[in-house]
């Protein structure tokens, strides 16, 4: 862009071609006064308080303004000559005449020193602006307002005067009416906040506070954009061109040399078992729903509530649900006692209710853990040895009493018990995903029956697969902790970098090859490879192997009808050599 | 004849040849104007009687009845030329049809009650083109309608009609026809006289594609009718105008903007584009020479802003009808952001001329700075109101004097306003001690200075912009003694301030509020620091409205207070309105003259006027509302407007003086015939 020389006040400066004289005097911290300008919008001029006076160097001068004069070389401008002055007190006492003194007329009189509007004031709160008209038209896109009528009968009003159909209820005319003649108050919930991008009626917000990544979204179902084509506010405040509309979820193929699964745990879903009412009383909730509401993120901003917003006076929480269960999970889920000890303390931080641990055997095994179990004990939580067997609402309620009977067996003074609690909080296990066999297959690694992937060795490698370069990480391979989980991806990690830092692989010299000119494309050998290792070349409609997988096990060699595949040190001739040689 | 499109510019010549050779027959041809103004006086029933009569005496093949547009003397429709000789008739009726088919084309004698007297001379004139106010005036455009039927593209080929438009399009560059126009010196003839070259080589340069042409018919100034006589009258010849233009500027779509108004306009130029569509003369390459150009009419909805060249294309564009700003010119970013030539109908009807006879022989009419004739429309206190065409720089005097035959009556003469509303008022004379006080006090005259007489002032673009009036679109009205000077200000300020679109604060609060001080000056209300804030508040406009509405709007105040400023200073100090005008300033009253002859009582909507027959007639001050009725009617200049409580004073002196009229006196005899 070429630079153009200007004069402002005795600064000399440059701006670009095309800029208006506003902006370049901002840029050297001039401000003009304006009532009309909006910068997102195409100047309209018609307020004419931004007034000032071009002139050139043989003498010329004009009075124009400034929020539409485009610059051009050699322009001297002069933003507080009398004439000017003169010019904006006149056109303000002028409004004012009409206008009623809202604040935005009030600050822009003391400005100009004007004290008692020779016309007085006025009773209107419309000063005809054209914001909102055309935030409506250039911004939202709407066009679901106009001016009506000529000269001082000008109004703001919409297409014939009738309610309109084409406003989406944005609220955008509202929030940029500098007057406040334009209000949204009866329409509920739907005001737009001021910073633009984050509030919770923002169509575009950072969905939570940890979110990774850490930026805003677009809720299309909210934005302008995607409802009128216009707007694009967002797109044009952002200072480093992020924003793009048209961002489409995307595949992408990736070349790697090396894969670390770590795709966790699903939740155990309590549904199914009816004893506890899950999904029947709305204060039984899962700990991850509990986790959840104590998110300072949450819609309740953190606070431990029941479904009728007041706070528990009693909660019960009932370990290994779905975990030692025969009929569910066999195994321990390993995380549950300890997160269920630290619910116990974070419930006793936050509210003043009374905590019952309802479980079967207290598993602090890790590093520190006993202590922190000492202490909640300290902390006066009542720790219950025996399983929780079932939660019922109280039928005989005292109000001091909660409304959810919780049922079970104290084993260490064989008693039965029932506990009315105001909320239960089930420690559900951790169950391996749905979808983790298709990884499984994918990556060709092994799963075993309770749907953890398999180490390829538990001692010696505890990190890596009977597939190379394919390595675990995290709940997928077992149920684990936090430390457990980031101490084995390091594992994986170094793994991965050992592979990378190599930037090569050492291969067997055995490995199978398809001679092209024989195979007949029958892809018999793709599905019998136990590596994966044989796929199918759609160009060439011949199999082919990738040699980094092939662990030469002449499965495929065996079973090409065509004798297209050999094994390479394995080929026929090389075993009748040998034969022959044992043999000789 | 069958039509076939004409191919090639030798095709339109040879049609020329075959139609002069089947007209040349020495037919009678009786020209009634059918313009609007004849019409709203019944030209219809002239023209149906007129059919009617030949067909009586067989004589519809011999005489050739011709319905023209509107030649400019409206004042005297409807108007009927009988051809070749030129006799012309006024005000004829339907009944008169009979006498002319018999006297004049039957008998060869001219109908003497219907030809046209000079009211200064009291002499019959015969002949067109000896009737005074035709003779002074130079009828390049408007002189073609009376030998034009618009509704007949071979009226117009025959008087040479598209010649112009074929040589530009295959003997001449897009580029030498805009030097041409740039060296004829053709000003737009909308108001602002942007020199025509200019704007086409601008709009030439400029990157954008596609371009527009565009004529500017919405003609908004109350009174002014030129563009549509021009377009009802002469459509084909704005049609060339414009299709050289847009050969000269590179653009193959046009735009006819007409206010809706003018439905006569629109229909003839409906007609005429069809026409030139089926001659070849518009659309896919235009007579064989490989250019394309197409029209199309859009109707406006007549606002006067619409005028505003960037309101029009907003309205065009099918948006509000709202000037946008425009430091970027139309000619880079107009209609839809693509270069667009705006011109007014005048100014593109000038070209075909320019083309035809040379920009050298075009540039010696006129003046250093201005050239060609303008068309002006003359009315007020003149005895000949209508459209006058003239050489630039002919003098305010010959207009008002030689082509106007003066102001009537008895009255002086005052002033002419001229520009349109948003113009000026220039004083003519200065005789009056008032109002040279008033120019010496505000340096326009030096005190030793004895005159200024604008009477002899040149009528051009810089002239009237010198003496603080403009050209504007051509209104031109003139006042007599009669005229308060305050008023016509208010008078155009009110009419503005309903025109202003209301966009920006200068223009609509800035016109409300003059408009009140204005109101209170002729209430009596009126203080001297009005005049400092209308003077600041003008100078504000000026520099501050968005557009031109705005930014000339204060010229009715500013050339008024200028030549008029102690008119304004007898409202404010005095209470006093000179010229009787103010309702709340003035007492109507009778003086000794009256002769009591009666014909004041019936207009007075109070009768407040008492008085028996041939005695002295008395005004009821509580009952007069100073409408002024009895003023207009009383032919003795008996009925005083004097100050406001003044009346009765009058009233008991002509009491005291009033005789029974003996005699009639000389002077008012004949001021009753
Ligand atoms: C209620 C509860 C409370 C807990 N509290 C604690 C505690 O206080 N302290 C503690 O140390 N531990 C706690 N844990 C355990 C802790 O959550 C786990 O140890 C930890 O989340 C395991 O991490 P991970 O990365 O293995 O799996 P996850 O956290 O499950 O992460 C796996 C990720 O992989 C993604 N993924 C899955 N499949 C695919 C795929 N095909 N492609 C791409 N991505 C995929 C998933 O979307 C997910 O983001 C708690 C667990 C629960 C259920
Ligand atoms: C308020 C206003 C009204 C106008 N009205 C007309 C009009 O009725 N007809 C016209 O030709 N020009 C009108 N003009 C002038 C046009 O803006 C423009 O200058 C003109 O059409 C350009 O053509 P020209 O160069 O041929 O004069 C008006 C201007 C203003 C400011
Ligand atoms: S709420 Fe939005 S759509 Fe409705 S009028 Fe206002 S800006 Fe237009
Ligand atoms: S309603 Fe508000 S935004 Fe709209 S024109 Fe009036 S003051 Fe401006
Ligand atoms: S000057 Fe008057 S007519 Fe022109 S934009 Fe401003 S308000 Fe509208
Ligand atoms: S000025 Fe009007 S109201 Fe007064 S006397 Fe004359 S006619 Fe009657
Ligand atoms: S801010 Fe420039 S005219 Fe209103
Ligand atoms: S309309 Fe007939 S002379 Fe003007």
């Amino acid at each position: 862009m070429p630079k153009i020389n200007i004069v402002i006040d005795g600064h000399s400066l440059q701006a670009e071609e095309g800029t208006y004289i506003l902006q370049a005097a901002k840029e050297v911290g001039i401000e003009i006064p304006t009532l009309c300008y909006y910068p997102h919008m195409v100047p309209y001029a018609a307020c004419r308080i931004c007034a000032v006076e071009a002139r050139n160097e043989r003498g010329w001068t004009k009075v124009v303004t400034a929020c539409n004069y485009p610059v051009w070389e050699g322009l001297h401008v002069h933003t507080n000559t009398p004439r000017v002055l003169n010019a904006r007190r006149m056109n303000l006492e002028l409004l004012l005449s009409q206008s009623k003194p809202v604040p935005v007329l009030q600050k822009l009189a003391d400005d100009l020193g004007i004290t008692e509007p020779r016309w007085g004031y006025g009773t209107d709160t419309c000063i005809k602006c054209g914001l909102c008209v055309r935030i409506c038209d250039e911004v939202v896109g709407a066009h679901a307002l106009a001016f009506g009528n000529r000269g001082v009968d000008r109004e703001i009003t919409t297409p014939f005067h009738l309610e309109s159909e084409d406003c989406i209820l944005c609220g955008a005319c509202a929030r940029y009416c500098p007057t406040g003649h334009i209000k949204m108050t009866d329409i509920e919930g739907r005001i737009l906040h001021s910073e633009l991008l984050l509030g919770p009626n923002a169509a575009i917000t950072i969905p939570f506070r940890q979110a990774v990544p850490n930026v805003p979204r677009i809720h299309t179902n909210q934005c302008i954009h995607m409802k009128t084509g216009g707007c694009m506010l967002c797109a044009k405040v952002c200072p480093k061109e992020c924003i793009h509309f048209d961002d489409q979820d995307e595949f992408e193929e990736f070349d790697v040399g090396a894969v670390i699964v770590a795709t966790g745990f699903q939740d155990f879903d309590p549904t199914p078992m009816l004893q506890f009412g899950y999904g029947k009383y709305p204060n039984v909730i899962s700990a991850i729903e509990f986790e959840q509401m104590n998110s300072a993120g949450s819609p309740t901003g953190g606070k431990i509530v029941m479904e009728n917003g007041k706070e528990p006076r009693s909660i019960a929480i009932l370990h290994c649900i779905g975990s030692r269960d025969q009929n569910y999970h066999k195994y321990c889920s390993r995380v549950c006692c300890m997160y269920a000890l630290k619910f116990a303390h974070l419930v006793t931080e936050k509210t003043s209710a009374e905590i019952y641990q309802l479980y079967i055997d207290m598993r602090s095994f890790g590093k520190g853990y006993e202590e922190f179990y000492q202490r909640i004990l300290d902390e006066g939580v009542h720790v219950i040895r025996g399983k929780g067997a079932e939660v019922v609402p109280t039928k005989h309620k005292r109000a001091d009493e909660g409304d959810l009977l919780v049922r079970c067996e104290d084993t260490l003074i064989s008693k039965f018990r029932e506990i009315p609690v105001d909320m239960v909080i089930l420690c559900t296990a951790l169950e391996a995903r749905k979808d983790a066999s298709d990884i499984a297959r994918k990556l060709n690694i092994s799963m075993g029956a309770d749907g953890w992937f398999i180490e390829a060795h538990p001692k010696l490698a505890p990190v890596s697969t009977t597939t190379d370069g394919v390595f675990l990480a995290g709940v997928c391979q077992g149920a684990k902790d936090i430390p457990d989980t980031v101490a084995q991806a390091g594992a994986a990690a170094a793994q991965a970098m050992k592979l990378m830092s190599k930037g090569e692989i050492m291969m067997d010299a055995a490995y199978a090859v398809i001679r092209e000119e024989f195979c007949s494309g029958c892809k018999i050998c793709n599905d019998l490879c136990p590596y994966t290792a044989i796929s199918y070349d759609e160009l060439k409609k011949i199999s082919t192997v990738n040699s980094a997988l092939c662990k030469a096990c002449g499965t495929c060699v065996a079973a090409c009808p065509s004798g297209a595949i050999v094994a390479r040190h394995f080929t026929d001739e090389q075993i009748y050599a040998q034969i022959e040689g044992i043999l000789a | 004849m069958s039509i076939s499109k004409l191919t090639s510019p030798d095709d339109l010549l040879r049609l020329k040849e075959q139609l002069v050779k089947e007209r040349d027959n020495g037919r009678t041809i009786l020209s009634v104007c059918g313009g609007t103004g004849c019409l709203a006086c019944g030209c219809k029933g002239v023209v149906s009687a007129l059919k009617a009569a030949l067909k009586e005496s067989r004589l519809e093949e011999e005489v050739e009845l011709k319905i023209t547009g509107c030649p400019g003397f409206c004042e005297r429709g409807p108007l009927v030329v009988v051809y070749p000789e030129g006799i012309f008739y006024q005000k004829v009726k339907p009944a008169d049809a009979k006498l002319i088919v018999d006297q004049t084309i039957k008998g060869g004698h001219v109908v003497n009650k219907l030809i046209y007297k000079d009211p200064l001379t009291k002499q019959g004139i015969i002949h067109e083109k000896d009737i005074p106010f035709y003779r002074k005036q130079m009828r390049l455009l408007l002189g073609m309608n009376n030998f034009l039927d618009p509704t007949s593209i071979h009226d117009f080929i025959v008087l040479g009609g598209y010649r112009s438009m074929a040589k530009a399009l295959s003997a001449m560059t897009a580029e030498a026809i805009v030097e041409e126009i740039k060296k004829s010196g053709l000003r737009g003839r909308g108001g602002g006289g942007f020199l025509t070259g200019k704007k086409w080589a601008s709009c030439r340069k400029s990157k954008g594609d596609p371009k527009y042409v565009i004529c500017n018919a919405d003609e908004g100034d109350p009174g002014a009718f030129m563009d549509r006589a021009l377009l009802e009258g002469n459509p084909h010849l704005v049609i060339e105008g414009m299709v050289i233009g847009a050969y000269a500027i590179g653009c193959e779509e046009g735009f006819v903007y007409v206010r809706n108004e003018y439905p006569l306009a629109v229909k003839n130029l409906m007609i005429a584009i069809d026409q030139a569509r089926d001659y070849g003369l518009l659309g896919k390459n235009i007579l064989g020479t490989g250019f394309d150009f197409d029209l199309q009419v859009s109707r406006g909805g007549g606002a006067f802003v619409c005028g505003e060249s960037t309101a029009l294309m907003a309205s065009l564009e099918g948006k509000i009808g709202e000037p946008r700003a425009k430091y970027i010119h139309t000619v880079d970013a107009g209609l839809w952001e693509k270069p667009s030539t705006l011109n007014n109908v005048e100014t593109w009807a000038n070209v075909p001329l320019i083309i035809d006879k040379g920009a050298n022989w075009y540039s010696q009419i006129g003046t250093a700075g201005s050239k060609g004739t303008k068309i002006f429309a003359l009315t007020g206190k003149v005895n000949n109101t209508g459209l006058v065409e003239v050489p630039m720089g002919i003098t305010l005097r010959e207009i008002l004097y030689d082509i106007g035959g003066g102001v009537p009556g008895k009255k002086a003469f005052k002033a002419v306003q001229t520009g349109g509303p948003s113009g000026g008022t220039l004083i003519v004379e200065t005789s009056e001690p008032d109002i040279h006080e008033s120019l010496v006090a505000h340096g326009d005259v030096r005190e030793d200075e004895e005159a200024l007489n604008l009477l002899d002032l040149p009528v051009d673009f810089d002239e009237l912009t010198k003496a603080g009036s403009m050209m504007g679109s051509g209104g031109m009205i003139v006042m007599d003694q009669d005229s308060c000077m305050v008023d016509v200000a208010r008078y155009f300020i009110n009419f503005l301030q309903e025109e202003s679109c209301g966009k920006c604060i200068p223009c609509r609060e800035g016109l409300r509020t003059m408009l009140q001080i204005l109101n209170r000056i002729c209430e009596g209300k009126g203080e001297m620091k009005d005049i400092d804030t209308l003077e600041e508040m003008s100078q504000v406009m000026i520099d501050t409205s968005l557009c031109q509405l705005g930014g000339s709007a204060p010229n009715p105040v500013l050339s008024t207070l200028r030549y008029f400023r102690q008119e304004y200073l007898a409202h404010i100090v005095d209470k006093r309105c000179p010229a009787g005008t103010c309702k709340e300033l003035v007492s109507h009253t009778i003086d000794e003259t009256c002769t009591g002859c009666h014909v004041c009582l019936e207009p007075c909507p109070t009768d407040a006027i008492t008085g028996k027959l041939k005695e002295l007639h008395v005004i009821d001050q509580s009952k007069c509302i100073q409408c002024g009725a009895c003023y207009q009617v009383c032919r003795f200049d008996s009925i005083q407007r004097v100050k406001r409580g003044a009346g009765e004073a009058v009233q008991v002196k002509a009491k005291a003086l009033w005789k029974p009229p003996q005699k009639k006196t000389a002077q008012q005899t004949a001021a009753v015939a």
